[in-house]
């Protein structure tokens, strides 16, 4: 939901896995699971028509794959336009997030203990303009995100990470020929075109996920546009773009040149997609509450406004229609520890902390739960419940004497970090915002009841990962979600020194150098169930040293038109599956 | 006149300097970062500090705004060979929306000039016409509905005025679509049909004003001299009416209407966000929320290109019609 991430400040968004296996229900919106009548089935579909989708935002947020980083965004372009070597299923439920071969034969051939990953490319698979997809394709487009300053870093970075490219390699808009050479050595092209072959540093045993990521899209070497490119990509999907005018409409139209035969994932019923943006909150509401004429066939990028839930889940007649689910986020603060090396300080700020307040705040229980991990309950597989530090409410009120408690152990187990935050005062650093300055207070209020000072430190939205980056306070407000099923994006991203959000400079914490090796353990090991215990542990033992504290399971609510089918959730994206959505008459 | 003219006109370039100078300024001071605006959620600084050059943004601000100046005359390039260029006359490069600013204001300029135009023309009017009618039914039923309405409508927010319109006309009554623009060159009846809702609701918040107004100044000249005179040598009622106090009455509100009008076409702010027409009112308001610093200072630079051609015109016309102020 949108005013949730608002509250995080800017939320690091990845894809996000949500499954059907909601944590125990507390609040207005039932068990968290995500449901939609029969909106979510395929009862009455009649292939055609116009799928209409009502934005508030100025304009999608990138149709570059290799900028596009939003789980939203990667559903949406991968059902429509965007073909991977990888996909996920495309049904409701825990099944979707069945990986399946895409452009490729297969999902992948590992060699070389996990170091060596080879795909096949399907015959028939082609760009719009009809041009066979070809090895060169992928590795050209994956060769985009080296080019930091065009790409600005917006899209996953994995392929920079992983990829055994021998010195630097700056994109292929500036590379020497050297260069180019060092990586396509890394990203190897067989000689009839059909194989590719990724070279890693390390083994990852989970890479053909990686490659599911529009990261890994093809992009053809005549038509890259270079920061251009994100109006118009050239599609390998069923469907293709006809015009984008940013504040003003997005149209997809069906690819002639897209194969069925050749797409096993892919099934579209519409003809046209009209995604229209800059839309009013309150007047897209109103307009799904009223449902008349087109907007009987229209979907919201977005929730519903706050003032409407209960319109909306109080009243059976919106059953068939409405949806309410985790968005697979998991809201948290980071704690530096180069500037807090106090453990029980730490923990005193988790039991002061009046999150029951906060979320009130925010919006109340249609904004999520109480996390008790870092990993969502989503990640079914990697998710158990977190033991949380010992004497933390529930309910989320403060637990003040056991704060306090803390807080005297601390003055004697570590006084200079005591006399830091009790007199200097911790600098909490959080992003900009109306409602944000509302929350300050229960900060300031609640931890200020066992003596804790905290600094309020607003930054500009725009600068704030550069300016945590760059000089990071005491306390950071974030927010994470899995790039794919597997908490491989979440422990490694979060919190090790070479992870890409790691605010909480744990590495100078005595505790870090056993919790990266086991990491790195767990990265590489291939038993499914053995890496889940593993992410289970290093998430425990994050959660023991108090490096970060987990905030919210966050939470969405949605509304569709009455005509719209086949609008499930698809759980690797965390939003429904666009591509596959029909209309009935 | 001539050097009158010439004056005028030499004064609104340099106003226009001034203008943008303190704009790129202003702008270049806010505490956003149009640097980090090319960068995403990863946002390391050494990406940062090679954008902060590829856009000039490195460069000292007078040595900036130079290049802006420049770019309007010559065109601009950013970045080496992965760059963009925007030809002449460019108005910088929006690394969020991934396009020439000037590219961009040519597209909403025409948007928002089909809702200034129409609800100007219906705004004079409805304003003109029922001030004219309170004044030579002052005191009567007209005059109390006229001015009843006037106080209606400058209380109402234009905002308010816009929700309520697409709430009754098209969400509870469906008589209207929700408006959704079309060029006029595309399809004039889905042009005309998406500007209907956009066009009332600016003439009736911005007609009230000219209600009173017009009210004001008829019952004002109604009072001179030569109107009893007039009357007295046997003038026809109407012709005097239309001919002498309609002519003097209106003058001042023809040169406020204009600046209005010329304000009106830097952007319908509010009403533009509340139908989702994508004019500069729109543009403005995405610039803003995306911190887009090279569209803002565009589209305030245009903004202002408007009033300040507006006012030289309603000089040079005085000039014309008064030729005392040539003077000054």
């Amino acid at each position: 939901m949108k005013s949730t991430k608002a509250i995080i400040g800017a939320l690091l968004v990845g894809a996000f896995f949500v499954s059907a296996c909601g944590s125990s229900g507390s609040g207005g919106s039932g068990s968290g699971e995500s449901s939609g009548g029969r909106s979510g089935t395929d009862e009455g579909i009649k292939d055609g028509g116009t799928l209409f989708i009502l934005d508030h935002s100025t304009g999608a947020t990138n149709l570059d794959p290799q900028r596009i980083y939003t789980g939203a965004d990667l559903g949406f372009l991968g059902s429509t336009i965007t073909r991977t070597l990888t996909s996920y299923t495309p049904v409701a439920g825990k099944a979707g997030t069945q990986l399946l071969a895409d452009l490729a034969t297969d999902t992948g051939t590992p060699s070389d203990d996990v170091k060596t990953w080879s795909f096949t490319l399907r015959d028939g698979v082609t760009f719009e303009d009809g041009a066979a997809i070809v090895c060169a394709d992928i590795r050209y487009g994956v060769s985009r995100t080296f080019a930091h300053e065009m790409t600005g870093d917006e899209g996953p970075l994995y392929a920079t990470t992983m990829l055994a490219v021998e010195g630097e390699y700056p994109g292929p808009y500036t590379a020497t020929a050297d260069q180019q050479a060092a990586y396509e050595k890394a990203v190897e092209c067989s000689e009839d075109g059909k194989t590719i072959t990724f070279h890693l540093k390390n083994p990852v045993a989970d890479f053909n996920y990686t490659v599911a990521l529009l990261a890994f899209a093809p992009v053809p070497k005549a038509a890259d546009t270079a920061d251009k490119y994100t109006l118009k990509p050239v599609a390998s999907g069923p469907f293709m773009i006809k015009s984008y005018e940013e504040g003003k409409e997005l149209v997809m139209v069906r690819n002639p040149n897209w194969s069925a035969d050749s797409d096993p994932i892919r099934k579209p019923h519409v003809d046209e997609i009209h995604w229209q943006f800059g839309l009013d909150e309150s007047v897209i509401d109103e307009r799904m509450i009223a449902d008349a004429g087109d907007d009987q066939a229209t979907i919201v990028y977005g929730g519903i406004q706050p003032e409407n839930l209960q319109t909306v889940f109080d009243d059976a007649k919106f059953a068939d229609r409405r949806t309410d689910g985790f968005d697979g986020f998991v809201s948290y603060t980071m704690i530096n520890i180069k500037k807090v090396p106090c453990l029980e300080v730490r923990q005193a700020f988790w039991l002061a902390l009046n999150r029951e307040a906060l979320r009130t705040a925010g919006g109340g229980p249609f904004t999520g739960e109480f996390a008790d991990s870092f990993i969502n309950p989503l990640l079914a597989t990697d998710y158990t419940p977190g033991t949380v530090t010992e004497g933390l409410n529930a309910d989320g009120t403060p637990n003040v004497e056991a704060a306090q408690a803390k807080m005297d152990a601390a003055k004697t187990a570590c006084p200079d970090v005591y006399k830091h935050a009790t007199e200097e005062g911790l600098r909490f650093d959080h992003g900009q915002s109306e409602l944000w300055a509302k929350l300050i207070s229960i900060w300031i209020d609640s931890l200020g009841a066992v003596g804790i000072k905290i600094i309020d430190n607003a930054i500009e939205p725009s600068k704030y990962y550069a300016t945590i980056n760059k000089d990071p306070g005491d306390l950071m407000r974030a927010g994470w979600a899995a790039d794919w099923n597997n908490a491989s994006t979440v422990v490694p991203e979060l919190f090790t020194k070479e992870g890409g959000f790691n605010y909480s400079q744990n590495w100078e914490d005595a505790a870090y150098p056993a919790f990266s090796d086991k990491v790195n353990l767990a990265k590489a090991e291939v038993d499914r169930a053995k890496q889940a215990k593993m992410w289970q542990e290093l998430n425990q033992y994050v959660l023991d040293q108090a490096w970060a504290v987990p905030g919210s399971f966050t939470k969405s609510q949605n509304l569709v038109g009455s005509r719209v089918r086949n609008a499930y959730q698809w759980l690797p994206f965390g939003w429904y599956n666009v591509g596959a959505i029909g209309l009935a008459e | 006149m001539f050097i009158f003219i010439a004056r005028r006109l030499l004064f609104a370039l340099a106003l226009l300097f001034a203008v943008s100078a303190f704009t790129y300024v202003i702008f270049a001071a806010l505490p956003s970062d149009p640097a980090a605006l090319t960068c995403g959620k990863n946002c390391r600084p050494e990406v940062i500090a090679v954008n902060r050059v590829r856009l000039g943004y490195d460069k000292p601000i007078v040595v900036q705004y130079g290049q802006y100046l420049k770019g309007i005359f010559k065109g601009r390039s950013y970045g080496a060979s992965e760059g963009v260029h925007c030809p002449a006359p460019s108005l910088g490069y929006s690394f969020r929306k991934h396009q020439c600013v000037t590219d961009l204001i040519t597209r909403s300029l025409p948007v928002t000039a089909s809702v200034a135009l129409g609800a100007f023309v219906l705004w004079m009017l409805i304003g003109v016409g029922l001030g004219t009618m309170a004044a030579l039914k002052r005191g009567r039923w007209p005059d109390r509905l006229a001015t009843g309405f006037s106080v209606v409508g400058i209380s109402l927010p234009t905002f308010f005025v816009g929700l309520l319109a697409i709430m009754v006309f098209v969400i509870w009554t469906g008589f209207l679509p929700f408006p959704r623009y079309e060029g006029i060159t595309s399809n004039p009846a889905k042009w005309f049909m998406s500007l209907v809702l956009p066009w009332f609701t600016l003439a009736i918040v911005s007609a009230s004003s000219y209600v009173r107004l017009t009210r004001n100044g008829i019952l004002e000249v109604m009072n001179e001299e030569f109107v009893r005179l007039g009357l007295a040598k046997g003038l026809h009622r109407r012709t005097l009416i239309v001919k002498y106090v309609m002519r003097a009455a209106l003058l001042p509100i023809v040169t406020i209407a204009g600046l209005d009008f010329a304000a009106l076409l830097g952007g319908a702010v509010i009403t533009e966000s509340v139908f989702n027409l994508p004019g500069m009112g729109k543009l403005s308001i995405m610039a803003v929320n995306d911190s887009d610093l090279p569209i803002l200072v565009a589209t305030t630079l245009v903004a202002a290109v408007f009033i300040v051609i507006a006012n030289a015109f309603v000089d040079i016309l005085y000039g014309f019609l008064d030729p005392r102020v040539r003077s000054y």
